[in-house]
């Protein structure tokens, strides 16, 4: 009886086809994904691009062929590429449930969706694209390019490295379960999971939620653990600490990070779920108090910040001089200011919570260690401006992309400096203006993941990409980015306040809301459209793309900035061409009694 | 180390990871990290499970959580034999002189540093609720003969630890051997105590983990902790194992000297324990 439904039901039953079809859509892809890479043998790992390509149906004698290859993999090329289609994955899925939160703020009231729906939605993007997107990927490419970067046989824990990943698809299913369950709702706690809040809600899918962030700390804490056993012992003999590469040690440094502000997380999140079960007062009113939670929080929420931007800047560091023409100017003071961010990004955690009536001189003090961490960030920035300064500047698809990341990065920096002043924060807290600011740096981080994907697709695939499609994704993000995080920051400036469904108010400026919430969704819909052309671009052309002619594909030895990656890629055409794609058996052989683990 | 070239700008003579792991025969693949990723995973799908069945709306039985868990636990366990198996011992007459000490070195390390964190946060939340108004209400006897015993019982087991490694570097294995099965001792009559102690104060006193907030600290830090010695025995009792096997020598002793870095840590948290948990407790200022 459709006459007899209420809204509320009828939102409800859109809110459901919704959510269906975006999932269908996840899945559709993936299965699509899936019967194309039934057909694994015929990607061939990078060794074996070139001459015999086509001879050696199973690409390595090392590993197994089929999707056992990929289960039992402990390679870190393998698990790099893992890490990669786990994070493509997720930022679908990111992506997905924002498009229906800006759709749905395309007018005042609510809709489309009901506010729980919304607020569900809010939940998953934020978790999703910080702990199963922004650090994942990041492990995608340290994993492929740090061992080759720093000439290692492999990471310094091969298998630890494969369970850190394996323990991350179970994780993100458990954070995503309210979804999927029936007869509970999802969580609806928003990513900073603020007590009391997430202590009363009653629904199961907070505490499975809460499980699976815990699993995905100890795979994040074990790959950083793996990540500076392999930096500090695994170097080849030629690799030193005065000629690291630039991304090695801002993954070093990320790893640092890491290691001491996921396992605190980890603590705090078991602490949470034990308030929630067992009646324990670890952030309770009456106990250790919600202060106490957003503290614990915060130590480890503001670290994560760097933890997922300093590899990105590593990125940029390693692929803008590229295509400058000229060496990273002022090397040691990027490496210099990447350990003072990493030192800093410990100090200034309170300045999430300058509105919650802490302690004037304490915050005083956490606002002058965050103002001074904009100098590191800001000397950053100068050497890639001076690096690009009077080069030959060759606007490839990355080369595009780190200009972005530049661009992207001091708008959100400057934003930035603006909130880090106590007077300023206390009007802007809780706008859209915050969400506008630090949106600008995802954004940049996400730019400098496209470079890096782009300048080392000949690597790891052995194909081109296309070219005028990446400059289309390039163009379409850049633009789509500027329009909706531009209109954030004027949002919060007009005093939208975040995390609401809807705008629907007698009071407040209603109707330029409602224009820069319209401008945000368009945005919002281009940075979609140059996600599905991205997609598109490299599934493609990873399946037909032309093959890669040379082993310097940007010819990098005429600026003699040819570095360790491109060299191991040339020994590796060399040897597919020289034996027929497969090392010799006999190198195998000798080798096993040189295992790697003992003890 | 033998490799076909000796080309000085690859440096890949190519040390293959896995050779012997299950499927054999290949050298970059085996099946232990994801059998153990699997089995963790059970742990946490069981405990999500575990909570789905509480309650009068329970959406799964209440047993399923619990057998989701051993099954979990099984399976990390077979995983994590596998690969300690053939990653450490299946080979390890064959093998030559560690070259992997060090990095196994910074693997503890790095741990032990996570392991600061884990433990921070409690003691953060102790620290809050200890600036307040204290005592919190009714506390137990907290500073009984039973913690100085047990106290000077895991101190003794370092001591004995560290003269147990002292004695293998000194190439005296049977001293070594009998240390090391001492230091297996006191570890379980430490945690022997330690479930005497949770008795007398859960049964005999009437306080658990829900009785005020004192409580979540105690019983949140001391099993903590308690699971951290039992991990600890676990791997004491490993060496203590494979020492029985004819394992290590003064050239070969990494895992000794990995887990005695690990046994020192978990002692030197205990006594940061005691004296911020039960003194600081006792006495007020």
């Amino acid at each position: 009886m459709i006459s007899g439904l209420t809204p509320l039901a009828v939102t409800s039953v859109t809110t459901s086809v919704a959510l269906t079809v975006s999932m269908g859509l996840v899945l559709v892809a993936m299965i699509v994904w899936l019967a194309r890479v039934e057909d694994i043998r015929s990607y061939v790992p990078a060794s074996d691009i070139g001459g015999g390509a086509g001879q050696t149906e199973y690409g390595h004698e090392e590993k197994p062929g089929g999707i056992t290859r990929w289960l039992t993999t402990v390679d870190h090329k393998d698990i790099g590429v893992l890490y990669g289609v786990y994070s493509v994955i997720t930022l679908a899925w990111g992506g997905l449930s924002v498009l229906i939160m800006r759709t749905e703020l395309l007018d005042p009231p609510a809709t489309l969706i009901q506010s729980t729906t919304y607020n569900a939605l809010l939940t998953s993007h934020g978790i999703t694209l910080l702990f199963l997107f922004g650090t994942p990927i990041l492990a995608a490419f340290a994993n492929y390019f740090v061992p080759l970067l720093i000439g290692a046989d492999d990471m310094a824990f091969p298998r630890i490295n494969s369970i850190a990943f394996w323990l991350l698809p179970p994780g993100a299913l458990l954070i995503w379960a309210g979804f999927f369950i029936p007869g509970i709702a999802p969580s609806q706690t928003s990513w900073t999971m603020y007590t009391p809040l997430s202590i009363q809600q009653p629904s199961p899918a907070v505490d499975l939620m809460l499980l699976g962030l815990h699993l995905t700390g100890v795979s994040a804490t074990m790959g950083a653990i793996n990540f500076i056993a392999t930096i500090f012992t695994e170097r080849a003999e030629e690799v030193d600490w005065a000629n690291l590469d630039i991304f090695s040690w801002t993954v070093l440094t990320q790893s640092g990070l890491i290691l001491f502000s996921f396992p605190l997380l980890g603590s705090a999140l078991v602490m949470l779920l034990l308030d929630r079960n067992f009646g324990t007062t670890f952030f309770t009113v009456g106990g250790g108090g919600p202060l106490l939670w957003q503290n614990l929080f915060w130590f480890f929420g503001h670290p994560e910040v760097y933890i997922i931007v300093l590899p990105p800047m590593g990125l940029i560091s390693i692929i803008l001089p590229k295509f400058s023409g000229r060496k990273l100017f002022g090397f040691k003071f990027v490496v210099y200011s990447t350990l003072a961010i990493g030192v800093l990004s410990f100090g200034v955690w309170a300045h999430h919570m300058f509105a919650t009536g802490m302690d004037p001189r304490l915050r005083a003090s956490f606002m002058a260690v965050t103002l001074a961490i904009a100098v590191p960030s800001a000397v950053k920035t100068f050497n890639w401006m001076t690096t690009m300064w009077n080069g030959r500047l060759r606007l490839t698809a990355p080369m595009l992309f780190c200009i972005g990341f530049v661009s992207l990065f001091i708008i959100g920096g400057v934003t930035g400096v603006f909130l880090a002043s106590i007077p300023v924060d206390l009007v802007l807290t809780d706008t859209y203006y915050v969400v506008g600011h630090f949106h600008f740096i995802l954004m940049a981080i996400l730019t400098a993941v496209f470079a890096g994907v782009y300048y080392w697709f000949p690597l790891y695939t052995g194909k081109w990409y296309q070219r005028g499609l990446a400059k289309w994704h390039f163009w379409l993000f850049m633009i789509g980015s500027n329009l909706t995080f531009f209109a954030m920051i004027l949002l919060g400036y007009a005093g939208m306040p975040r995390r609401y469904a809807t705008y629907n108010v007698d009071i407040g400026p209603v109707a330029q809301f409602t224009d820069l919430h319209q401008v945000a969704t368009l945005g919002a819909y281009l940075i979609g459209l140059s996600g599905i052309i991205f997609l598109w671009n490299i599934v493609q052309s990873w399946l037909e793309g032309p093959p890669v002619q040379s082993s310097d594909p940007w010819e990098l030895a005429e600026d003699g900035l040819l570095t360790n990656e491109w060299q191991w890629f040339d020994h590796q055409r060399e040897t597919a061409i020289t034996d027929g794609g497969a090392e010799s058996e006999e190198t195998d052989t000798d080798t096993d009694d040189n295992s790697e683990e003992t003890a | 180390m033998s490799t076909t070239e000796d080309d000085s700008t690859d440096g890949h003579s190519h040390h293959l990871p896995a050779v012997e792991d299950w499927p054999q025969g290949f050298g970059e693949a085996s099946w232990w990290p994801f059998v153990t990723a699997l089995g963790a995973a059970g742990l946490y799908v069981g405990a999500g499970l575990f909570l789905l069945g509480q309650g009068d709306d329970a959406l799964v039985g209440a047993s399923v959580g619990p057998a989701t868990i051993i099954a979990g636990v099984v399976l990390f366990l077979v995983g994590l034999y596998g690969w300690v198996y053939h990653g450490f011992v299946k080979h390890y007459w064959s093998r030559d002189a560690e070259d992997s000490t060090g990095k196994l070195r910074w693997g503890m390390l790095l741990f032990l540093g996570t392991e600061v964190a884990t433990f921070g946060a409690g003691f953060v939340y102790y620290f809050f609720i200890r600036v307040g108004p204290w005592p919190p209400g009714e506390l137990p006897d907290l500073l009984s003969s039973l913690v100085l015993a047990n106290t000077a019982i895991l101190i003794l087991s370092s001591v004995t630890l560290h003269f147990a490694h002292s004695a293998l570097r000194n190439g005296n294995r049977r001293r070594f051997a009998g240390l090391l099965g001492t230091t297996v001792l006191l570890g379980v009559v430490f945690l022997a105590g330690q479930v005497l102690e949770y008795y007398e104060f859960i049964v005999g006193e009437g306080f658990t983990l829900s009785s005020g907030i004192y409580f979540s600290a105690f019983f949140g830090l001391t099993g903590l902790h308690g699971l951290h010695v039992t991990l600890g025995v676990i791997l004491l009792a490993l060496l203590s194992v494979r020492t029985l096997y004819g394992h290590y020598s003064p050239e070969r002793h990494t895992s000794v000297s990995t887990v005695s870095m690990y046994w020192h840590f978990v002692d030197a948290v205990w006594i940061f324990l005691v004296v911020t948990l039960y003194v600081g407790a006792a006495f007020t200022l």
